[in-house]
């Protein structure tokens, strides 16, 4: 094994080590070609060059456009959205051509995209600068959606959308970049799309959670072992679109009783499709309701530090919930 | 334009040619513009050419005009987005293109596919949503793709091709292959945020775009007084560091004209052109619009500016026409235009189970 990596230096790595492999992969976005904001894309123009790693106008639309159409004819690349809350104007193209441009042309047309883009909140970032949106991308059949919660399958994950042939979607909560440290293997591996991963073994309930989400739910698995000797299970799903169906049902069968935790806000929230893919497979499984702990349903995450308190998932407040879920 | 004969060309469409604006009546004649364009081109094109230009202005319309026909009858669902009065903007752009040229049409450009070379059997069974459709009936009638000839499908949402065809470009830039981009879009296009985003990126990365905007004075319902307060939609491309040409769209040498300009400059990779052709669409928006909004004489004046006759009597002027030629390869197009219809009409509609095929590369 290497040295210890953060989150953002694996996604860095991942990114270096693939431009090497393949000569046909791009990057476009904004503010990339210095490193950008949080230094994702350090050092590949350097090393790479300015044809490869290119700054785009500020328009978000042709980004995601012009990385679309390029991969028409055989070339591989990366858009880089730099929050997902600028991801709004880039809609139409997600939605109309990247997610239905292989349907609607019968598979003739082979459209493959990676679309980075940073998410999530809990860093005073504000109104504009923390949220998460995952839920519209779940929702568009054509999209993959990868969201990842450590370095290692940051890394793998981002290479197995860089070579896969699909397209797409691939969240990094801006709040592990710098807070989770990895050793990585030093020869080249990948992490595959559609598999769920249980980060902790547990037996007596399971917390289905992702991305920052599984920080904060192995803390409060901690917590219920200490205080309870609750034996908590947490399954991360690493990938939203598919949903590894398996997994998920895997654990409520071992448990039966199930949590789902998540940033995201609860309306439509990843947890409703995970919750209702539950009852309908594993009804008779479970001892209690399924629980969703998540994001409340206000528009957006709120600036001022109490508000944005208000807003975030924190093993406390998983665990007051967890709580309730172990006694029911 | 880059060089003076096509800058000529230019400012004779822009001054002489120029037709009505908005939704006022058509002033009455030019004439001015056929024969200082015909001069123009007449160097370039030989007398085979000009009559191969004339069988695909035809062909296109007659194509058209049965598409029209065939929905009328009930034989297809849906809509169509009838390009009759336009001909000239496809076959004066595309003519003499590579097969391995990218098309990004809209809606209304179904009959870019036959400029391009697509065989009418493909075109019409699109319209039949059968599996002998290049898209096996997944998309509408009127959005005509072809992965095989390199024309993107339009989407519903306008100038969404105008995008995707400009990162095909892109890609072919970063490939060092001068295969060029053709997009097309109306007048309504050219208001949105994706068009204007992708005309600046091709601006700044110099891409091998061929940009057509078919001003046809109607978006739908709306004029064009409400659409832009630009003088003219090719002023635009000065924004985006790019010539922009006005051109008499009903006046296919016209057309070809700036377009070769155009296209020299893609394929060169001095970057792209915004061609504006000036032109009307004969029906409604789609065939359920009766299209009441526009004044008659404003219809009856542009059918007489109509590009099949005008590019006629082009011919005629030069010696090249002949009745009977007309009349052989009038019939030759309804005869393959029948036989595409008959072999749609035998091909069946796809299985239900194709509807959950094609979301994804790897499953």
């Amino acid at each position: 094994m290497g040295q210890a990596v953060t989150f953002i230096k694996a996604i860095n790595q991942a990114m270096h080590e693939e431009f090497e492999r393949d000569p046909n992969l791009f990057i476009l976005g904004e503010d990339i070609a210095e490193g950008g904001v949080f230094l994702a894309t350090e050092g590949l123009r350097e090393k790479f060059g300015e044809h490869r790693v290119v700054d785009s106008p500020l328009a978000e639309a042709i980004i995601v456009g012009a990385c679309t159409g390029a991969s028409l004819v055989g070339m591989n690349p990366i858009a880089e959205i730099q929050f997902v809350d600028f991801i709004t104007p880039a809609m139409d193209q997600i939605v109309q051509n990247v997610a239905k441009l292989r349907y609607r042309s019968a598979g003739t047309f082979q459209p493959h995209i990676t679309i980075r883009t940073c998410c999530g909140g809990g860093v005073g970032g504000g109104l504009f600068h923390s949220q998460d949106n995952v839920s519209w991308f779940m929702h568009e059949a054509g999209l993959k959606v990868v969201y990842p919660a450590t370095p290692y399958d940051a890394k793998g994950l981002l290479k197995s959308c860089i070579r896969g042939k699909d397209c797409y979607l691939y969240f990094e909560h801006k709040k592990l970049y710098r807070s989770v440290k990895e050793e990585l293997p030093d020869d080249d591996f990948t992490v595959p799309i559609g598999k769920a991963a249980v980060k902790r073994e547990g037996k007596d309930l399971s917390i289905i959670t992702f991305g920052y989400g599984l920080q904060v739910s192995l803390a409060a698995a901690e917590k219920m072992e200490a205080k309870h000797g609750v034996s908590c299970e947490v399954v991360d799903l690493r990938t939203l679109r598919p949903l590894d169906t398996e997994a998920i049902l895997g654990t409520v069968r071992k448990t039966n009783r199930v949590a789902i935790v998540h940033e995201e806000k609860l309306t439509m929230g990843p947890g409703a499709e995970v919750a209702a893919l539950i009852q309908e497979n594993a009804f008779d499984d479970l001892d209690a309701p399924v629980m969703r702990i998540t994001g409340p349903d206000i528009p957006k995450m709120p600036f001022s530090p109490p508000l944005e308190d208000y807003f975030m998932i924190n093993p406390d407040k998983v665990v007051a919930r967890l709580e309730q879920l172990a006694a029911y | 334009m880059a060089t003076k004969s096509n800058a000529r060309t230019a400012t004779v469409a822009k001054k002489e040619a120029r037709p009505p604006r908005n939704d006022k009546p058509a002033a009455a004649s030019q004439p001015a513009a056929v024969a200082a364009s015909a001069s123009g081109a007449s160097v370039e094109l030989k007398k085979d050419q000009l009559l191969e230009m004339y069988y695909l202005l035809l062909k296109c319309r007659q194509v058209d005009e049965r598409a029209r026909l065939l929905f009328r009858q009930g034989k297809f669902k849906g809509n169509f987005y009838s390009a009759v009065g336009q001909e000239a903007t496809h076959v004066g752009t595309l003519y003499g293109c590579r097969k391995t040229d990218w098309v990004g049409p809209s809606h209304r450009d179904m009959v870019a596919a036959v400029v391009k070379g697509v065989p009418t059997r493909r075109i019409i069974a699109q319209l039949y949503a059968c599996v002998e459709s290049p898209d096996r009936g997944k998309s509408t009638p009127a959005h005509f793709g072809d992965a095989e000839y390199n024309i993107i499908i339009p989407s519903s949402t306008i100038a969404a091709q105008w995008q995707l065809v400009t990162g095909v470009a892109f890609g072919l830039k970063m490939q060092g292959k001068d295969d060029i981009c053709f997009a097309y879009c109306g007048d309504g296009a050219t208001s949105t945020g994706a068009w204007h985003e992708a005309t600046n990126f091709a601006g700044v990365h110099k891409l091998g775009c061929v940009y057509v905007v078919q001003n046809n004075l109607w978006a739908e319902s709306v004029p064009l007084r409400l659409q832009s307060a630009a003088k003219t939609l090719a002023d635009k491309a000065a924004g985006y560091g790019m010539p922009g040409v006005v051109v008499d769209g009903n006046d296919l040498l016209a057309v070809y004209q700036v377009a070769r300009e155009a296209i020299r400059r893609a394929r060169a990779g001095e970057g792209p052109t915004l061609i504006e052709c000036k032109t009307y669409r004969w029906y409604g928006h789609s065939e359920i619009d009766p299209a009441k909004y526009r004044p008659k004489e404003e219809v009856e004046e542009w059918k007489k500016r109509d590009p099949v006759p005008r590019f006629e009597k082009v011919l005629r002027e030069r010696g090249y026409w002949s009745d009977d030629w007309k009349k052989k390869i009038e019939a030759e197009i309804k005869a393959e235009i029948d036989d595409a219809v008959a072999f749609a009409e035998k091909s069946p509609y796809p299985d239900p189970s194709e509807a959950t095929q094609h979301v994804y590369a790897e499953e």
